[in-house]
């Protein structure tokens, strides 16, 4: 670990794909083209902090955490973990580390194996990554996952298939399946979107726990603004391939710099029917990340845009109106990419 | 019909009969009603039974599942004659947007075509209708055809859609574009009575809010009568007038989406605001232990009591029955609040719940 705790470091990541040409486009002699998924992004994350990547669906945030795995190859910036530089290690050397980084994927109905019972699911990392040699303490590794996501006494659940547990202990399984290896950093996609609303408070406290524990730190993907900001320190509103605002949780949320943050929090419809905000709908969908307008990215949906934001694109920077010095609680300060924040 | 509610439903039934012999009660006496113009949600958990009431409305349940149950459309009784008495309000009257709707379109039929076909087969209140209803099978008239294109060309800009935009195919729709086109058919025979499953779920935040003020809208404009079905409860806060909370095949408390949020009776309606975050509120967002109950057995006492944080003696013995509440206000100025065994078709605040009776009767006796 480096000595400033940061567990995770992401410089200026990108990744792209490749978009398929037809053979009237091979005919045509059209240039290839690229979908920009993720386009520059830059944030940390600290042991025992949690960190909110939030966004429309289309923004990056998925792929951002794939790049991160090396599932899907950065074809620019770098990735760090505990302080090595992972972005251009071969598959090989890599394999070691992968116990370090796992990831809990969104719906636990599909993610488990239905024919697994609950300890082979959670046995399946241990056995692939050859850790616990005996099955005794394989059997002990097991347990302790299972019990510490929240599933005790282990015993109950260890002979269970998926179809004998409910949403929410599924869940629960597949996280302890990512805890098996006493990973330092936990990515979690979208965990508790395909649950029902009564669980879904238990694995994200769950999440909280574990990561308050320090012995890990999370990243969580989500497009829910109001879990971001109860459970994530940060949180970072990415937008077609990028950040654009980064900074403390409630600060995002309670004084929002970036217009798409203030849109995007515009439309969280509140609890209380009295409430009603004065919701800043913007037309329209995220545009194709093949063809990035240029300037800002966010500028054609943008309320307020002026003739300059075609031209310059914003990098993520402190707001003018709060330059300098870091932020409370010594969390790096907030980060916005306008020119007009 | 006058006076009467537009919509109501009274003491609907569902059973479903299982494979090994058994039946799953998975509705157990819902009753509401709802006028013209009116927004009223249906909450819960997935397996309370909100989808299969409204599918049991629409009499769209398999062939396994039995009805019971009056579903009232300006006073006529849709279901008593069983799918003859239904058929005639399907679609015309009262439609439903099926979850998932935005997915289920023809992938090899232009969207616009997909609108046109049940306009031309139902012969949509805009062309004539009754009398011309075209054959199931039979060809139809060019004219008709192409009156069938136009009306479909309005509902797609009815739903903000331009109506150019019609002739491409469903993958080259956004997924709001396609939730749109799939309203836009169940509105093609301009029913009165649109009830809609869950159809913000799988749709981004900014999306979401464009089809609720869509519904919205359209609610206004058209006085359309919607049911919407969600487990989002911020959404019906925002959306609905009035909602109904449904745990385990009944529901458990009805009212005003402002009295549910500041008046709540019912611990459910209580604990699932308490599970749901919330933007800027610090309060702990908790879970709801346990795990609603199996309705294929008979139930004695509160269904809720597992995971009730507030069980008085009676809710081990008695189910609760739906009461209408006291206003808390109009209680202390000795009003009638308190209607005790007023059913639910009241329009009030109606809740199932012994504890809150208790407290009721406590503080009656000392204001």
């Amino acid at each position: 670990m480096t000595a400033d705790g940061v567990l995770l470091e992401v410089a200026d990541l990108r990744a792209r794909y490749r978009v398929r040409r037809s053979i009237a486009d091979r005919v045509a002699r059209r240039p290839r083209q690229w979908v920009r998924a993720v386009d520059g992004v830059s944030f940390s994350l600290r042991r025992g902090e949690m960190v909110a990547l939030v966004g429309e669906s289309g923004c990056g945030k998925t792929t951002t955490a794939q790049t991160i795995l090396r599932m899907v190859e950065a074809s620019g910036g770098s990735i760090t973990v505990d302080g090595r530089d992972i972005t251009a290690l071969s598959q090989r050397r890599l394999r070691p580390l992968r116990r370090d980084i796992q990831m809990v994927y969104q719906d636990p109905y599909e993610s488990l194996d239905p024919r697994f019972r609950v300890r082979q699911t959670v046995a399946e990392p241990l056995l692939v990554h050859g850790v616990g040699g005996s099955r005794r303490e394989r059997d002990e590794l097991i347990a302790g996952a299972l019990e510490r996501a929240g599933l005790a006494p282990a015993s109950l659940y260890l002979d269970r298939y998926p179809h004998e547990l409910s949403g929410g202990q599924r869940q629960r399984v597949a996280i302890a399946a990512a805890l098996a290896l006493d990973p330092v950093l936990l990515l979690a996609d979208e965990p508790v979107s395909m649950l029902d609303v009564s669980v879904r408070a238990g694995v994200l406290s769950l999440l909280d726990g574990l990561r308050r524990d320090g012995r890990l730190g999370v990243m969580m993907i989500t497009h829910d603004l109001s879990t971001a900001a109860h459970f994530a320190d940060r949180i970072a509103v990415m937008y077609l391939g990028r950040i654009v605002e980064y900074g403390p949780a409630r600060q995002v949320v309670t004084d929002p710099r970036h217009p798409y943050t203030k849109a995007l929090l515009s439309v969280v419809p509140d609890r209380d029917p009295r409430v009603r905000r004065t919701a800043q709908i913007l037309r329209g969908e995220t545009p194709n990340p093949v063809a990035i307008p240029s300037g800002c990215r966010f500028r054609p949906r943008c309320p307020i845009a002026e003739d300059r934001c075609a031209e310059v694109d914003p990098r993520l920077a402190p707001p003018a109106t709060e330059a300098g010095g870091p932020g409370p609680e010594a969390l790096p300060a907030r980060e916005v990419a306008c020119l007009l924040a | 019909m006058s006076g009467g509610p537009l919509l109501e439903v009274r003491d609907l039934h569902a059973w479903f009969r299982l494979h090994g012999g058994g039946e799953l009660h998975a509705v157990q006496g819902v009753s509401f009603e709802l006028e013209a113009g009116e927004r009223f949600g249906l909450v819960g958990e997935s397996g309370c039974g909100k989808t299969t009431s409204i599918l049991a409305m629409m009499g769209l349940l398999p062939p396994n599942a039995s009805v019971s149950g009056e579903v009232r459309l300006a006073g006529a009784d849709i279901l008593a004659g069983g799918e003859d008495s239904v058929r005639p309000h399907r679609w015309t009257d009262m439609a439903m947007v099926f979850q998932g709707a935005m997915n289920a379109l023809n992938p090899v039929r232009t969207v616009i075509s997909q609108i046109a076909e049940p306009i031309m087969l139902h012969g949509g209140a805009g062309s004539g209708g009754g009398a011309g209803r075209a054959p199931r099978t039979g060809r139809v008239s060019r004219a008709r055809a192409a009156s069938a294109r136009q009306r479909a060309g309005e509902l797609l800009e009815l739903v903000g859609i331009p109506a150019a935009a019609g002739s491409r195919y469903p993958h080259e729709f956004s997924g709001g574009m396609r939730q749109r086109a799939a309203i836009a058919m169940a509105l093609a025979c301009e029913p009165k009575v649109l009830l809609a499953d869950e159809p913000t779920t799988a749709l981004d935040v900014m999306v979401q809010a464009q089809i609720m003020d869509l519904l919205v809208r359209l609610s206004e404009e058209l006085g359309l009568a919607l049911v919407l079905v969600t487990h989002d409860l911020p959404v019906v806060a925002q959306v609905c007038q009035r909602a109904a909370v449904m745990y385990a095949g009944e529901i458990v408390e009805t009212g005003t989406t402002d009295a549910l949020f500041h008046d709540t009776r019912h611990p459910y309606t209580r604990l699932l605001f308490a599970a749901t975050p919330d933007l800027y509120s610090d309060d702990e967002v908790t879970s709801i232990p346990g795990t609603p109950p199996r309705l294929d057995r008979p139930i004695t006492g509160c269904p809720f009591l597992p995971r009730c944080d507030s069980v008085v003696a009676r809710c081990e013995s008695e189910r609760p029955v739906l009461r209408a509440v006291g206003a808390r206000q109009a209680a202390a100025s000795g009003g009638a609040g308190y209607l005790a065994g007023q059913p639910d078709g009241d329009r009030g605040h109606v809740a199932a719940c012994h504890r809150n009776e208790l407290v009721e009767a406590i503080e009656k006796e000392s204001p």
